[in-house]
Formats: structure tokens, sequence, C-alpha cells
């Protein structure tokens, strides 16, 4: 569904690479995380394989579309959800998803069903031909994901989904990823909520200073108890060590 | 410890900061906008002084100097009650630092109070620019005494405060009447659009007939019928007479009761309004600024391309800011042109002759065309937050670029088609001649467009504010403008030469050919590794 391979990244007027030979392949059916602490190259390889930014070298292949020789396919198989969740919000919720639907060429048919069965899901009946610029922040994320989601990806990308998000705005995110998974398809999200990451995750992968330190399969019995603690392990810095030996002695976090 | 500053004191601070941003005297830069700023404001008190002693010496040809000085009062009156209500509509009721002000311990009456302030002391300064050079330039046509220009600083006070109280009174209806129609965008733009052609209608009449009465000073341009229509309209235009008649010592002891009353009246009038509704309108301008308007529409499937062009059209079009930019602009240009071509027709074609029309109606268009055309500078811009909408959407970015091009193109198209056509049937040009200029002109439209997106996907300014939309001038639409601008010398001023020097047919064939020059290499900078280019926007 998603195959990552080698992957560079250096920005122009940069001197380091902010990802560095990376690797990923994602299987369908599966929610896939992508974890790290900020600044790691989360958002920069999502960046990359999402096609808004170019990259250095390596492969990204989406649906066995290479995003940089034949973008149109390869995008026209992803759906996508940035972390600031941004629209056009001087258009009404349903002018915006149509307006995505018109992109993604999907049927009259389809876009309604779907349309229909989102906005029902995400509790947004009351508001999708209102302005977009009226919404919470929430309501905006939802709107996104609805429009990421209209043409019915095979992969649906999602970078810090839950930031800012109310516990049951979350729970409908997370049921409709779910869905999405049992219908086939493959989840690939970014975040740094490791709770979150090892209850709903089939598999993640840390990355760390833009490299890619481990992927840890959740299904393996004892990694979703020890996800916490890897996590830890590999990205705390020489600062968070030191921290922790002053955490230890006046007995915090005990 | 030093004294505490009174609140209010504080927070006229905080709006002429806002407004105008610190001076410091240690920064070199600040002091040079600074005497900029100072130079400006000297030069245009200059110009609008020699200009009145024009304006005034006309009407006293006609016998009609004491209605001229009504006149002037009549229009600086008018044009501080409108935009009084609008300013004081803005500062009091919309700004947006009221919520974040109000989220702090201070009291509304001080908030009131430094924003009162604000208006007034700007007020004055705005009215010290305008009236100060005409009434010492009407001091110059006339023979006035010492006493005159002690009553100056009178008259300004009233000018001041009578507007700006009365602009208080009809701020909080003002407002209402706004947010009702904010959504209306249709009928936003027809109001702009009438508005814009009007002043400008106006404002071309008016320097008509000074440039007539430059050529022949003994010449009157008022006929005695314009003359008594003048003479009735001023004798009735209460209570802005009574300004002129306290200028000219007319009837002191009406006007000056009359101008104290009416301040005290209005002052009345905005202390119970503010006292009644500030807070209230306040608390629900807060509410309203955010508010958005309902539609119901249904599915609608569109091709690919017009479905962008359509999203474009509506990013715009809901947008009052870029309506005016882009819309009005474009729907009052023919009108526009209409004047300027008029006037420098009659003024060129008496002094050189009618080979330079062409040059000059070229000249004329190309102006205006540049001012349309540089809103495609911000076409990328524009999309701020949104622009990662453009690279993952599986749409090429030839697809893409195109369909923003074609809504520019239209718009630009259909403002040039009616421009033509009406230079045609006011015979301003042959008709031969008129589509040449036509094609010279889309062609420069269709060059210009595409130099200007061009810039903007090399290096879009994502500064967005506000509602989410460019409202600062970026460097991308001044380097529009000023090429365009380039342009219009170029084509228009010589083919004025070459018309004046060869033939009209070798300017028209010179103008097709810089054009169809300049075409070709928009065309060729404009797709020269635009994928390359087009894939580093926002990175």
């Amino acid at each position: 569904m998603l195959e990552i391979k080698n992957l560079y990244k250096k920005y122009r007027n940069s001197e380091r690479f902010s990802v560095r030979d990376l690797s990923l392949e994602l299987k369908p059916g599966e929610i896939f995380g992508f974890l790290g602490q900020n600044g790691a190259g989360k958002s920069t390889t999502i960046k990359c394989l999402t096609g808004i930014y170019p990259f250095t070298s390596g492969t990204i292949k989406i649906c066995g579309y290479d995003i940089q020789k034949d973008p149109i396919n390869a995008k026209m198989n992803m759906g996508y959800v940035p972390d600031n969740h941004s629209v056009y919000e001087k258009l009404t919720g349903r002018e915006y998803v149509n307006f995505l639907a018109d992109i993604y060429k999907v049927s009259k048919r389809e876009r309604e069903a779907r349309f229909d069965k989102y906005v029902a899901q995400f509790k947004l009946g009351h508001a999708v031909d209102t302005q977009i610029k009226s919404y919470s922040h929430g309501m905006k994320q939802k709107i996104s994901i609805i429009g990421a989601l209209i043409h019915n990806p095979k992969l649906w990308v999602l970078d810090e989904p839950m930031t800012g998000l109310d516990h049951q705005s979350m729970i409908e995110i997370l049921k409709r990823m779910y869905d999405h998974c049992q219908e086939g398809n493959t989840v690939f999200f970014s975040s740094h909520n490791l709770d979150l990451v090892s209850k709903v995750c089939d598999r993640v992968t840390i990355i760390k200073d833009g490299i890619q330190q481990c992927t840890i399969d959740l299904h393996v019995k004892g990694n979703k108890e020890t996800l916490e603690s890897t996590f830890v392990k590999i990205t705390a810095t020489e600062q968070d060590l030191i921290n922790r030996t002053t955490d230890d002695i006046f007995g915090i976090g005990r | 410890m030093g004294r505490k500053k009174h609140p209010v004191l504080t927070l006229l601070k905080l709006e002429f900061v806002n407004k105008f941003g610190t001076v410091s005297l240690k920064d070199g830069k600040s002091v040079f906008k600074s005497l900029f700023y100072i130079i400006g404001v000297g030069a245009l008190m200059v110009a609008l002084y020699y200009v009145s002693i024009i304006f005034f010496n006309m009407f006293e040809r006609a016998g009609i100097l004491y209605e001229a000085l009504v006149l002037v009062y009549g229009v600086v009156f008018a044009f501080l009650c409108i935009t009084g209500v609008s300013s004081t509509s803005k500062v009091l009721y919309y700004k947006g630092d009221n919520e974040i002000l109000m989220r702090f311990p201070i009291k509304p009456i001080h908030m009131f109070v430094s924003k009162t302030l604000f208006l007034i002391l700007t007020q004055l300064g705005l009215v010290m620019v305008v009236l100060v050079p005409l009434l010492v330039g009407y001091a110059a046509v006339t023979e006035v005494g010492i006493s005159y220009y002690v009553r100056i600083p009178i008259s300004i006070l009233f000018c001041v405060l009578i507007p700006f109280f009365i602009a208080n009174v009809f701020a909080i209806p003002g407002t209402h009447l706004a947010n009702k129609i904010k959504n209306k965008h249709g009928l936003i733009i027809i109001l702009f659009t009438i508005v814009v052609s009007l002043f400008f209608a106006i404002y071309m009449l008016l320097f008509d007939s000074m440039v007539q009465f430059l050529k022949d000073t003994e010449f009157s341009v008022f006929s005695p019928e314009v003359v008594k229509i003048i003479k009735d309209v001023c004798k009735y235009l209460i209570p802005i007479k009574y300004l002129a008649d306290m200028m000219v010592l007319n009837e002191l002891y009406i006007a000056y009761p009359v101008l104290i009353n009416l301040t005290a009246l209005t002052l009345i009038g905005t202390i119970l309004v503010i006292v009644k509704l500030y807070q209230k309108t306040l608390l629900g301008n807060i509410e309203a600024e955010g508010s958005a308007f309902k539609k119901v529409t249904k599915n609608k499937v569109r091709p690919v391309f017009l479905s962008l062009m359509n999203k474009e059209f509506l990013e715009i079009f809901r947008s009052v800011n870029y309506s005016f930019q882009y819309f009005v602009l474009a729907c009052a240009m023919p009108l526009m042109v209409f004047f300027c071509n008029r006037i420098t027709l009659a003024l060129a074609k008496n002094q050189v002759g009618e080979q330079i029309t062409l040059g000059i109606t070229l000249l004329v268009m190309l102006i205006f065309t540049t001012i349309i055309c540089s809103f495609s500078a911000t076409s990328i811009s524009r999309e701020g937050n949104n622009v990662y909408h453009i690279k993952i959407i599986p749409v090429s970015p030839l697809t893409q670029l195109a369909a923003k091009f074609t809504m520019y193109f239209i718009v630009s198209f259909v403002a040039n088609v009616v421009c033509i056509a009406v230079i045609i049937f006011t015979k301003q040009l042959e008709v031969k001649q008129a589509f040449g200029a036509f094609g010279v002109v889309q062609a420069c439209s269709i060059a210009l467009t595409l130099f200007s997106m061009r810039r903007d996907i090399v290096k879009p300014y994502f500064n967005l504010s506000g509602e989410g939309e460019l409202v600062a001038n970026n460097v991308n639409t001044t380097m529009s403008v000023g090429i365009g601008l380039l342009i219009a010398l170029v084509i228009g001023v010589g083919a004025m030469f070459i018309g004046y020097l060869v033939a009209v047919e070798t300017a028209l064939y010179y103008s097709l050919g810089v054009a169809g020059g300049l075409l070709i290499l928009s065309f060729l900078t404009y797709f020269t590794r635009l994928k390359h280019r087009f894939d580093y926007i926002g990175t």
C-alpha cells in the first residue's frame, strides 16, 4: 500500500538531512503509527510522501505508483489530513467536500452516500451548509477528514490528527480509522500520544533526528506494554537523563 | 517608583503604535520613514494649495467665490461624516483588539475614551492637512483680514467635532447595516462599483473643468444656469454654509449660535447612544465578526477544471477585500478609461494632433489593465495555509495553474472588450485602430498575468492576516505593477512618438510587435522549469 525506500530529505539552505535512509512498507488493512519527538522528522516524511515536499533521494510508492514519476495516480489513492486543520474557510462544508469530490472524480451517487455517512458519523449535519470559517477547531478537523475520505482512498495519511480534540471527537475519528482499515485500506498517522498509539496501531515506527530507530509489531506479546519505555529509551537525550536523575532524587514521578 | 500611567493614555498609545508603528530616533530606517512621511504630507499640502487657487479663481470668474467656499466645506464635511461612520464603526466596534482588551480588567469607559480620542486626533490631523491649504488658497484669491487666519482653527474645530459626533450617532445603525449586507457579496460589488465610478466621474469632470479653465482663464466654465443652480444649492446647504459664513464674516449672529448648538446637540446624541448601546453593540459585533453565512447547495458534480475555477472564484467573490481589489476595479475600468481618454485626448489633440490618439488610448488602457492584472501576482500567496491542497490533489500543476489563469483571463478579457466597445461607441478611436488597440492590450494583459503568476510561483508570500486574507501589498504585486507601468510607457509613449513622427499605422504595428514579443517572452518565462518551481512552492 505504501512503500518508502531509502528516503533522504534535506531542506534547501540546510546542512543536515531532516530524514535519513528511511524505509517503510505498509500492508493493506493495518493502522501504522509514526512516533517521534518534536522535530524528529515525522511531518517532513509525511509531507514527502503526500507530494507536498520534494525529496533528495529514495522512492515512495503508493499502491505501486511512484509519487515522483506518476504523482497523479499516486495521489488519487491517498487521502491526507494535515496537522494545522487548514481548509478553504470561505466555502461551506458541503462546497469544500464537493470541490474535493470533483477533483478526485467521485460519482454523484458515491459522493452523496459517503458524504451523508460521514456527516452523520461526525455529527456535522447542522453545519455542513454553513461557511467553514465559523467552525470550531474540532469541526474543521472533521470536515478536513470527510474531504480526505470522500474518494475512499486506499491510503489515509493523518499528521497529528488528535491535537486539540475533545475526547468524543477523538473516539469518532478512531472509529473511522478502524472502519477504514476493516474495508481493506491502510491508515498511516503520526502522533505524540503513546497511549493512543499503543491502543490502536498494529505496528509503529520510531524516528529520532530523521533516522528510523525501529519498527515494532504491537501484536507481539509484551510490545504494547513496553512501548512507552522503549520510546523513552530511544528518544531520550542527555538532558532528559540528567532531568530523570534529578526527578529520582526528589522522588518526582514515583 | 514612577507615577502610574492612566489606562486611557496607555490605551491611546497602543492605538497609535498599532496604526503608525513606533518611531525611534536611534533607528535610521524609522527616522527615514518618518521624514519621508512628513515630506509626503508637506508635498500634498502644497499641491492642495495650488489646486485650490485654480479652483477658487475658476469660481471667482463666475462671481460665485463664496459658493466655492461653501462647496469646499460641503465636500470636506460630507467626506468626514462618511469616513467617520466607517472609521468609528471599525475602531470602536469591529477592531480585533476589542476582543483582546475585553479579557483584561479594563473599564469599557476607558476603552471608549481612548478610542474616541484616537479618532478625534487622527480626524484633526486629516482636517488640518486638507482644510488649511484650501482656506489659505482662498485667502490668496480674495482679500481677507488678519482675523480670517484666526478663524481657521475655530473652523477646523467645528469641522472635526460636528462630523465626529454625527458619525458616532450613525455608527451603530451603520454597523448593523454592514452586518446585514456582510454576506451579500454581489450587492457589495455593485455598490462599490457604483461608488468608485461615481467618485471617479466627479473627479474627472472637475479635473476637466479645471483644465479648460487653465487653457483660457477668461473663459467661464459655468453657464448662467449652472451658476444659478450652484447659488441655490449653497443657499440651502445648512448647516455647512454657516462654516463659510463664519470665515467670510457673513451673518455671524446666526452662524455661531447654529454651529455651537449643533455641536452640543450632536454631542448629547453621541452620549445617549454610547451610554445606551456601546457595550451591547461591542459584544454583538465580536460575535458577528466570526459569523458566517449559510447556503444550502446540492452535491453538484463539475469537471475538474471548472471545479478549480469555481473554487478560485468563490474565494475571491466572498472576500470584500479581494472583490474590491479585483472585480470592482474590473467593472469600473471602462468608465475610468473613457474619462481619462476623453480628457487626455482633448488636451493632446489641441496641442499635437490626432496622430497620437492611439498612443494615448493604449497608455491609459494599459495602466488600468496593469492594476487589474496585478491581482494575479497573489495567485499562490492567497492560498496561505491551504497551499498544501495544490500539492496533494491529483491534478497536474499545469491544469491547476491554467484554471487560475483562465479566471484572470476571462475577467481582463471582458473588461477590455467593454472598454474597446466604449471607445468605438464614443468615437475616441477609429474602428480599425480600436481593434488593433484591443489586440495590443489583450496580449499585454496575458503577458502581464503570466509574468505575475510566475513571480508568485517562484516566491510566494504567505503573510495572511485577519480572515486568512492578504491585506498588505507584497513585493510580487509591486513588481507586477512596476512591470505593467513600464510596458504601458514603452508601448503608449512609443506609439505616440511614432504616430506623430511617422504614421498612426506604423504606431499600431509597433505596438502589436512589442505586445507580441512580450507575449512570447511571457510564455517562455512562464513555462521554463514550471513543474520544478511548482514542486518547491511552500517548501
